[in-house]
């Protein structure tokens, strides 16, 4: 008899699945329907594929990202952007905002939604399924994907400023002047210092560190230097010390700086006292917020890196 | 056997456990409907529920907090009552709805999938739960098929195969966040209890699953009286041991799998709600299994209320909440009914 149950339950199951799977896509009832518009000011292909359409520039911003934040303040939209995540504190001015939240995932959706939105601007930290929630309910949204080169960053700009209706040319220009600055002053000089860059040492026996295709990595390069994370796979990799011995880098960038990390602790660590860069005292602290966010102020870290490393020819 | 009822809250509430338990699960509800990061006043939700009240307002009691009070109360449902269903089948008090690796399972099921950079569409959308309910099932087929012995599963066998093969899961687990950096975040938030998908969906992908697993725990309170006599003695009575035991693991692994697919992995309340009826009510499965399903349903909505008020506007997965608060709680009941013979 309970084989027959046995029997009867994993049929149920099946069968169950099959009309979960065939009824699921059409499953929400509520969500709001996505009004096609015929002459759309604005259509936009975004990082997750998705086309977004926009009759006109967005007027209400919702940032879920601090990159976004800096973004859109750096475009201009100082007046549209309404809302912002929890951890955007730049400019000094977005910390003001209502905060929506943004930890671990986790975004309180109805703030979002009581602010009332024309455009949440997502980001890469932003998981695909909250992008689709916010869909499902009726909002715009645009997943603004991360840049990997200074190049696209400019793009970026450029959408964001095409979705709030700025004009980015005189930003993303004098970018670029100051970017050509930089490298006009590097191309000419034979000296690439070996650059070790601390994210995290925690664990002081193998600290992290940017790998290759991060902006620290980068930007490092950028700048005149050779990051030594870059003879790593992994884009935020532990590097341990014995490499790090090894590589002998002559400066140490304190990306964890803003912990409470000091070239002091850094030189009292036991077994660093060997590296070159500790021995010529070459360890300074820099802003991590510079290096890591995918935002105009790259540039300001392109420009601090190259006079920690480069202290002769930028006065 | 079947131990002194150890402590006594007010009479009504035990004379009618089951109008007590619905009146809770109702305020629960209608708490969790009422409390958000976005402050909407008691007369205000009247108004909302009688069709009435500010758009933004009616917009976000129906399309977000109704699905997601929905999900968590499902969720809490099938946690605690395949919770119950767990303990009386392995007769070990510690036996929770992770005891035999579906926790485990699922969490390297949602790893892998989320290392994977799926296309923005329905089904690539559903791939993390999907993945993550296959291989928590999985993972309870393997351990049971290591643990059998003949026609026999020894509880201790499955239980260590359980814990064994979990272990291996987390390692893999872990493994796979160190690789995938950026996918850190996301993969923490889910183990630790967040939802990985919201809305209307989710409630219809998991309600079948439910049903059928909570649907066939309901029916077995009898079968897991008489497994409390032991393999052999249920046997004698006319029970079908092997067959109950693997009916009533596959329906309990089902309703679990379900839940932790869309709810992420959310500990304890598995453990602590049936405990607590048991405490309250004594251990007859035939009551105790339906009042853990209402009980936990009820406690992860209280849960997931703190979960989104603690940090507002930040929510805080909520299997934070239920060890946090869950497990002082017990442990204050357990010391107040000063009993050891519940169980």
């Amino acid at each position: 008899m309970e084989n027959k149950m046995l029997r009867k339950i994993s049929f149920l199951t099946v069968l169950l699945a099959l009309v979960m799977t065939a009824c699921a896509p059409q499953a929400s009832p509520l969500a709001a329907p996505a009004a096609t518009v015929p002459s759309a000011a604005i259509t936009l292909i975004d990082g997750l594929g998705r086309s977004v359409v926009m009759n006109e520039p967005a007027k209400r911003v919702v940032s879920l990202a601090p990159s976004n934040t800096e973004i859109l303040y750096a475009v201009g939209a100082v007046e549209q952007v309404i809302g912002r995540d929890e951890f955007s504190d730049y400019p000094e001015e977005a910390k003001a905002l209502p905060s929506v939240g943004g930890s671990m995932g986790e975004y309180s959706v109805e703030t979002i939604v009581s602010l009332n939105p024309d455009l949440v601007l997502a980001a890469e930290i932003n998981s695909p399924e909250l992008v689709k929630q916010l869909e499902d309910l009726g909002l715009t949204v645009y997943y603004l994907k991360n840049p990997t080169t200074l190049e696209e960053m400019y793009l970026n700009l450029e959408i964001v400023a095409q979705l709030t209706g700025e004009d980015p040319t005189k930003l993303t220009d004098s970018l670029k002047a100051r970017v050509d600055e930089v490298d006009q002053k590097i191309a000419p000089l034979s000296a690439r210092p070996a650059v070790f860059y601390e994210i995290d040492a925690t664990d002081a026996a193998k600290p992290y560190t940017y790998g290759p295709g991060t902006f620290g990595d980068l930007l490092i390069a950028r700048a005149g230097g050779f990051n030594i994370g870059n003879e790593l796979t992994d884009p935020y990799p532990q590097i341990s010390l014995e490499q790090i011995v090894v590589s002998n880098p002559s400066i140490i960038l304190l990306g964890d700086s803003m912990w409470g990390m000091t070239a002091e602790a850094v030189a009292a660590r036991p077994g660093w006292e060997t590296i070159e860069a500790v021995k010529s005292n070459q360890i300074f602290p820099i802003d991590d917020n510079l290096i890591s966010r995918p935002g105009p102020r790259l540039v300001d870290g392109l420009e601090q890196l190259a006079k920690l490393l480069h202290p002769g020819v930028f006065p | 056997m079947w131990g002194r009822i150890a402590i006594r809250p007010h009479e009504t509430m035990k004379s009618k456990p089951f109008l007590s338990s619905f009146l809770l699960l109702l305020i629960a509800f209608i708490l969790s409907l009422a409390i958000g990061s976005v402050f909407i006043s008691p007369k205000e939700l009247w108004n909302i529920l009688r069709g009435a009240g500010d758009e933004t307002f009616v917009f976000i009691i129906w399309q977000i907090r109704l699905p997601r009070t929905i999900l968590i109360a499902l969720t809490g449902a099938a946690l605690s009552g395949s919770g119950a269903a767990y303990q009386g089948l392995f007769r070990n008090p510690l036996a929770d709805p992770f005891l035999i690796g579906v926790a485990s399972g699922a969490g390297l099921g949602a790893v892998i999938a989320m290392s994977i950079k799926w296309p923005y569409s329905f089904w690539g959308l559903m791939a993390i739960p999907m993945a993550a309910f296959i291989t928590a099932l999985l993972t309870v087929f393997i351990v049971y098929f290591l643990a059998r012995v003949g026609q026999t599963i020894p509880t201790t066998n499955l239980i260590l195969a359980g814990v064994a093969f979990s272990s291996f899961a987390t390692s893999l687990t872990s493994f796979l966040m160190l690789r995938s950096t950026s996918e850190v975040r996301r993969a923490l938030g889910w183990l630790l209890g967040g939802a990985s998908q919201a809305g209307w969906t989710a409630i219809l992908a998991i309600l079948p699953y439910l049903i059928i697993g909570l649907g066939i725990l309901l029916i077995s309170g009898h079968a897991l009286n008489l497994l409390q006599f032991g393999d052999d003695q249920a046997q004698q009575l006319g029970l079908n041991v092997t067959r109950i035991k693997t009916i009533l693991l596959i329906a309990a692994s089902l309703a679990t799998a379900a839940a932790v697919a869309f709810s992420g992995i959310i500990g304890f309340i598995g453990l602590i709600v049936p405990h607590l009826i048991r405490l309250w009510l004594g251990p007859d499965y035939r009551r105790l299994l339906p009042l853990s399903i209402l009980g936990g349903a009820s406690a992860l909505l209280v849960s997931d209320i703190l979960a989104r008020i603690v940090l507002a506007p930040q929510e805080i997965p909520v299997g934070i909440i239920t060890a946090l608060v869950g497990a002082p709680f017990f442990l204050w009941v357990l010391r107040r009914a000063k009993n050891q013979g519940y169980w």
